[in-house]
């Protein structure tokens, strides 16, 4: 297990060392000079050269990208010039308000989606298969900002119990700011926790056909037995894949969700830093995007290895 | 065990029978329909009896009427014309960028049956394309070209290389180590002649539900990107800019939001219908 | 006396979305307390079926329609859920087919075995534990303790069956059901498993029915047999008597398809012509009638039942009488002039392996560490000859599918040569390997996913003529005169593979193969996934074509009673090394080798009087090739070897060698020690090995009552 978490571990930092690069050195494919634009319109080449020196835009691309590397490996993430403020500091106020709202539509997601996937799962009966099965395909397509918006419509305009937008009290006080969280929750939970309850009931659909469910069955098992122990935990490693691929899904559908509902999280902040061409800072949160689904990937393989011997020993 | 034994024999193989068969389910029918029509119009919005969507003056907000059939939006533009025309961005996408990324991806899945050092570059490089999501991928793209129609048609391209690449190489993978694979190559068929007549064949199915989804997964890429403002961007129409503008008067007027919503949810519901009424048929046997 | 269980025209229907497929068809039986029944039947027969509507758990979409099971007196199809649930495992347990599958992969074994123990039984978690070591020294796992606490990926197959029948033994059953427990396996591992099973029978009297396709089995465990066909028990009685004087057609025929080592090895096979019915339709008259060319008129339109014949005997046949023996099933067209060839002068050498060795890439030894070596070939070397067939005999994982593959030379070896027609063909550029394969084509194990399920039978065939450059007229005209050859009809250029049954289609596979026109023909298990009365089919149109078009064949097979009957020589392979080669009467009449001699040995055997034959079983499983034995890589099972007998320190340390040039060759140190004793004989195989130790027990099945 310990060799297995290091070689996934070391896999995780390789991929994303290839992602940095890749973002380094893509978003230097962007036409025009950042400097000129920084400096202004009307800047002469005088202003443009000082900033661009400032800025290191001088150096050879390598230099540029190790010294880039290095101050965020050291901590220092840079400055945004065009809020012209820390990046550190820009995150550290976005990214508690993100790790709210996705924290909790995953919690939503993985309970919902758990429940409805065994649901699904288990009964044989046509009538609770059908309706369930379109009632998921359904949260499963509708896109998060059309959910939003509906959602606001109803909650907000029409019936007016939820706030339609902001984090309220915010995190100082976040038993208040539960009305405000509950609607981008859903919004971002519903397409994840549809997904959860689709491969979970196509993964214990398959695993009740295999043949040790038959031979639990001929040795007088009974049906929660067979479910519990052998059904659903042979269900499971498929549907964490899914889950670690899920968590990029649910970054995206943040960004979404957070411009639906005005919530000021960093999907807000990378939007603003592409739309303005602040590309210090996209580069930084695109790389802690990155980040964060490596992170979520490989704990999804962690725990897949823990449910599955045959996973830590490398046969599958 | 073998508790149904020589039971079922396999379905027909013949594709254009099994795909008559999945138009049988009246699910995948009438979604079909909706999308045929959804496509066609938005195609053809440019030569029919439209008003001008980029038209202002009107009454700002006018309810539904005879002149209006949906109403106008905040600059008294006719909402009707402009959904057509946020369709027709939506189709465009489809019938551009979809085709493009699958192609780039179905070649370089081929591709991977050649070369051993390329399938390996060639599976990094989708390890690594995972980690982006479409929308992160659309923020990069944007970053780089700028907002606009080019971005999505870019990000949509990008984000079906590797959902084909990976399924084409998969198929590449599981056929090469099938008999007749080896029969072929051993009564004489060289490597392009057994990648083009063998296993691509056998991948066909599954390429095909691929298409479904990801016509699917373009809609929302359009949706998400101009939702966010950094696809289409206003005055030009798409389903997603629309949405994007009327959510700002949801107070003031609810029914502007109506249209685009519906729209894309059906649009998007309907390919999903499709792809996995495909599934169904042609992979589950 | 009331039996213990009691079945009365008991329907299975399966209500599948392309219509109902009737499985079984009105079976009855009984079992008494303590005996041993087999089912017997081919793919299709609803032998299987039977046996999981016995505990009334049949899959849907089947459902059991009608009729009664009695289990001691109490109707099963009554229960409830709970006193169904009480019974399975309980008082009636079952084993599956494949046992790998059948144990829950992330569980430990520990856990598994528990669970069964106390779904019956309300005892603590430790008196639990000690009943599951019980039950593995029972079933005969080594170290239980240890093995307790491994979860199922650290077991071979074998293990795995044996861990299967301990937790079905778990709360002393008075009836297993074992539903093709052996066919999974290896043969020196069946005979492990029979041996496991038999014993338990016998010390415990639990009633065992075994659902089988192979008779020999059935000779081998079963006092009494039902053969089945059609979804319904076409004949019945004592399995020696039924075996020795069968009084069904279908009995006898499939007795006679099947190759067996007490006969001599040009007696022919018979050749069932046709396809059992598809269980879709009803059957009007006999199933059977229709593939019986003694069938008379009434055979056709009026079912028979099983009526009572001699002593315990019954059958289902308006043909027997019950008591005279059924005339030999008539040769058809079809089943072809099965003369015994004569010695033909052997041609000259087509095909010359000399040292061949392939390694692959293993597992890592450690974390990073470089990856270990795995031998599949070790110094193979042999010769083909005009006109010959060699036959290659070996378990699973002996490497003798490699073999297929270099000679294919679609894997270049690791080391030796291949040469062909007196050419180096070791390492072929694309070119030169497609010049080659004009010559050297093969036969797959599987007909299914030989073909291209996307393409007719026109279109394979003709793509590799096209590719010799032959177009229009005189490409149809060579296609049809293909599957003319194989005995197929030129109107279904047309069809796609699956249009056909297993036996058709490995009559297209052969086609293939033969559209280059080769001179040599690999057939990699060639017949090893067809029903007996297909096999006969193909092996015999094996050898009618080897007759007219003068081919070589490279015979790789696991069954050595099949294998022998095709093949002028055999090799035998262990762990990637040639054991034996020799004709093959001196291999399979004569053998040399302890492990020939095991193997021979292992191969169960349908005919009565094969059943005082001895049988040697060898213990343990055939080592990792990842880490062979050192010196003779046998030495660790011989039965002769050094954990036998502590003098022969020999064979741990030097490698034996066989003559390569000799006629009949051994590689062992103590060639011609240990031989095979003919049916009848009841010397002791080896007078040094005392009995019921060590690697070896050897067992003398009583006469069956």
């Amino acid at each position: 297990m310990l060799i297995f978490t290091a070689k996934r571990v070391l896999s995780g930092l390789i991929v994303l060392l290839v992602a940095s690069v890749v973002i380094f050195f893509i978003l230097r494919l962007a036409p025009g000079d950042p400097a000129a634009a920084l400096a202004g319109a009307d800047a002469d080449q005088a202003t443009i050269d000082a900033i661009r020196t400032r800025l290191g835009l001088d150096l050879p691309l390598w230099q540029q990208y190790a010294s880039w590397l290095g101050g965020i490996l050291t901590g220092n993430l840079g400055d945004s010039f065009i809020l012209s403020a820390p990046i550190a500091e820009l995150i550290g106020d976005s990214l508690p308000n993100t790790v709210f709202l996705a924290g909790g539509a995953l919690l939503l997601a993985l309970v919902g989606g758990a429940v409805v996937g065994i649901v699904l799962g288990v009964s044989r009966r046509r009538a609770v298969n059908s309706v369930f099965t379109a009632a998921n395909s359904v949260a499963f397509a509708v896109p998060p900002y059309v959910t939003g918006v509906f959602l606001t419509l109803v909650f907000s305009i029409y019936l007016g119990v939820l706030p339609s937008g902001g984090v309220g009290p915010g995190l100082g006080d976040p038993v208040g700011a539960i009305p405000y969280l509950l609607l981008p929750a859903v919004t971002l939970a519903l397409p994840t926790g549809a997904t959860i309850a689709r491969f979970l009931a196509a993964s214990m659909r398959r695993q009740r056909e295999e043949d040790f469910v038959q031979a639990g069955i001929a040795k007088g098992l009974t049906t929660t037995t067979l479910f519990a122990r052998h059904v659903i935990p042979n269900s499971l490693p498929p549907v964490l894949t899914v889950l670690g691929i899920q968590i990029g899904q649910l970054l995206a559908g943040a960004i979404i969700v957070e411009v639906v509902f005005a919530w000021p999280g960093v999907g807000q902040l990378i939007l603003q830093s592409v739309i303005t061409r602040d590309y210090l800072l996209t580069q930084v949160l695109l790389l802690l995007a990155v980040a964060v689904f490596v992170v979520m990937q490989t704990l999804t393989d962690l725990a897949d290895a823990a449910l599955d011997p045959r996973v830590r020993m490398g046969i599958r | 065990m073998t508790a149904i034994p020589e039971l079922s024999p396999a379905r027909s193989r013949r594709l254009p029978s099994a795909l008559r068969g999945t138009l049988a389910d009246p699910g995948v029918f009438i979604a079909t329909v909706i999308v045929i029509i959804f496509v066609s119009v938005g195609l053809l919005a440019p030569f029919l009896p439209l008003q001008s969507p980029y038209l202002q003056g009107g009454q700002a907000f006018a309810p539904p009427s005879a002149e209006h059939w949906l109403g106008t939006d905040e600059f008294g533009r006719d909402l009707f014309s402009r959904v057509l025309f946020g369709i027709r961005q939506d189709a465009l996408v489809g019938v551009i960028a979809v085709p493009i990324g699958a192609l780039m991806g179905i070649l370089l899945g081929l591709a991977s049956g050649l070369n051993r050092i390329l399938d390996a570059v060639l599976q990094r490089i989708l390890d690594v394309s995972l980690a982006f999501s479409s929308l992160v991928m659309g923020i990069v793209v944007a970053a780089i070209v700028g907002a606009g129609i080019e971005a999505v048609l870019i990000t949509v391209a990008l984000v079906n290389v590797p959902l084909f690449g990976r399924l084409t190489r998969s198929a590449v993978r599981s056929q090469q180590v099938r008999d007749y694979v080896t029969a072929a190559r051993v009564t004489g068929a060289g490597p392009i002649r057994v990648l083009v007549r063998h296993v691509l064949p056998n991948a066909v199915d599954a390429l095909i539900v691929q298409a479904a989804l990801s016509l699917s997964i373009a809609v929302f890429i359009e949706g998400a990107m101009s939702f966010v403002g950094i696809g289409v961007r206003p005055p030009e129409p798409s389903l997603g800019s629309l949405l994007r503008s009327s959510s700002s008067f949801l107070a003031i007027a609810p029914l502007y939001a109506i249209a685009p919503m519906v729209i894309l949810t059906a649009l998007v519901l309907c390919f999903n219908v499709i792809g996995d009424g495909l599934n169904r048929r042609l992979l589950r046997r | 006396m009331i039996p213990l269980l009691s079945v009365r025209d008991l329907v299975t229907t399966f209500h599948t979305s392309d219509g109902p497929v009737q499985a079984v068809r009105g079976v009855s039986f009984d079992l008494s307390a303590g005996e041993t029944l087999a089912i017997v039947g081919e793919s299709g027969s609803g032998k299987s079926v039977t046996a999981t509507s016995l505990m009334n758990m049949v899959r849907a979409p089947g459902r059991i329609e009608s009729g009664s099971i009695t289990f001691k007196g109490v109707d099963v199809l009554a229960k409830s859920r709970d006193e169904l649930r009480q019974m399975r495992g309980a008082a009636m347990s079952m084993i599956f087919q494949d046992p790998v599958a059948a144990l829950d992969p992330l569980m430990r074994i520990r856990d598994q075995l528990g669970e069964a123990i106390r779904a019956h039984s309300a005892i603590s978690a430790s008196a639990a534990n000690a009943r599951a070591i019980e039950l593995m020294h029972q079933v005969g796992i080594p170290d239980p303790e240890a093995r307790l606490r491994d979860y199922p990926l650290a077991f071979s197959g074998g293990m795995s069956q044996r861990v299967m029948i301990a937790m079905a033994l778990a709360n002393d059953p008075e009836v297993i059901i074992a539903d093709e427990p052996t066919t999974a396996l290896d043969v020196t591992v069946q005979a492990q498993i029979l041996d496991v099973l038999d014993t338990l029978n016998r010390d415990r009297g639990t009633a065992v029915i075994l659902i089988t396709h192979n008779l020999g089995v059935v000779a081998q465990l079963c006092q009494r047999v039902a053969v089945m066909y059609g979804g319904k028990i076409v004949e019945t009685g004592p399995t020696a008597e039924v075996f020795a004087n069968p009084q069904h057609p279908y009995t006898r025929d499939l007795l006679a398809a099947t190759p067996k080592l007490s006969q001599p090895r040009d007696v022919p096979l018979v050749a069932i012509s046709g396809r059992p019915p598809t269980m879709r339709e009803p059957i009007i008259g006999c199933s059977y009638a229709p593939r019986d060319p003694l069938a008379v008129a009434r055979c056709f339109v009026e079912a028979p039942a099983l009526e009572p014949g001699e002593g315990a005997r019954r059958h289902a046949c308006w043909v027997s009488d019950g008591t005279t023996s059924l005339p030999p099933r008539p040769e058809l067209g079809l089943e072809i002039d099965q003369a015994p060839r004569a010695a033909a002068p052997r041609g000259a050498a087509l095909l010359q392996v000399a040292d061949l060795t392939k390694q692959f890439d293993g597992p890592r030894a450690r974390a990073f560490g470089r990856r270990q070596q795995v031998r599949a070939v070790d110094g193979v070397t042999f010769d083909v000859h005009q006109g010959e067939t060699l036959g290659l005999v070996g378990e699973s994982g002996c490497g003798k599918s490699t073999i297929a593959k270099l000679v294919l030379g679609v894997e270049s070896p690791t080391g030796g040569s291949i040469r062909y027609a007196g050419q180096d063909s070791t390492v072929l550029s694309a070119a030169a390997r497609r010049r080659y394969n004009r010559n050297v084509q093969i036969v797959f194990q599987n007909p299914m996913s030989a073909l291209n399920p996307r393409r007719t039978v026109g279109s394979m065939l003709s793509e590799p003529l096209a590719l010799q450059g032959m177009r229009g007229q005189e490409l149809r005209d060579r296609r049809d005169a293909l599957l003319e050859l194989v005995g197929m009809d030129a109107s279904i250029a047309n069809r796609f593979p699956h249009e056909f049954s297993g036996g058709q289609r490995q009559r297209l596979v052969i086609a293939r193969a033969l559209a280059v026109d080769p001179q040599l023909i690999v057939c990699d298990e060639a017949v090893a996934a067809l029903d007996v009365s297909l096999q006969a089919q193909i092996i015999n149109l094996l050898k009618e074509l080897q007759t007219r078009l003068g081919l070589s064949y490279l015979f790789i097979g696991h069954d050595l009673a099949t294998v022998r009957h095709i093949a002028d020589r055999i090799m035998v392979m262990y762990l990637g090394q040639i054991v034996e080669q020799g004709t093959a009467e001196q291999v399979t009449g004569n053998p040399q080798h302890p492990y020939t001699v095991s193997l021979l040995s292992a191969v169960p055997d349908p005919d009565p009087s094969a059943l005082s034959r001895q049988r040697v079983i060898l213990q343990g499983e055939v080592p990792t090739p990842l880490n062979p034995p050192s010196g003779c890589r046998f030495h660790t099972r011989c039965p002769i070897g050094p954990t036998m007998r502590t003098d022969r320190e020999i064979c741990r340390t030097e490698k034996p060698t066989a003559d390569p040039e000799a006629e009949h060759g051994v590689a062992c140190h103590f060639a011609g020690e240990f031989t095979l004793v003919g049916s009848g004989s009841s010397a002791p195989i080896s007078a040094d090995v005392p009995h019921g130790l060590g690697p070896v027990r050897q067992t003398t099945r009583k006469t069956l009552q």
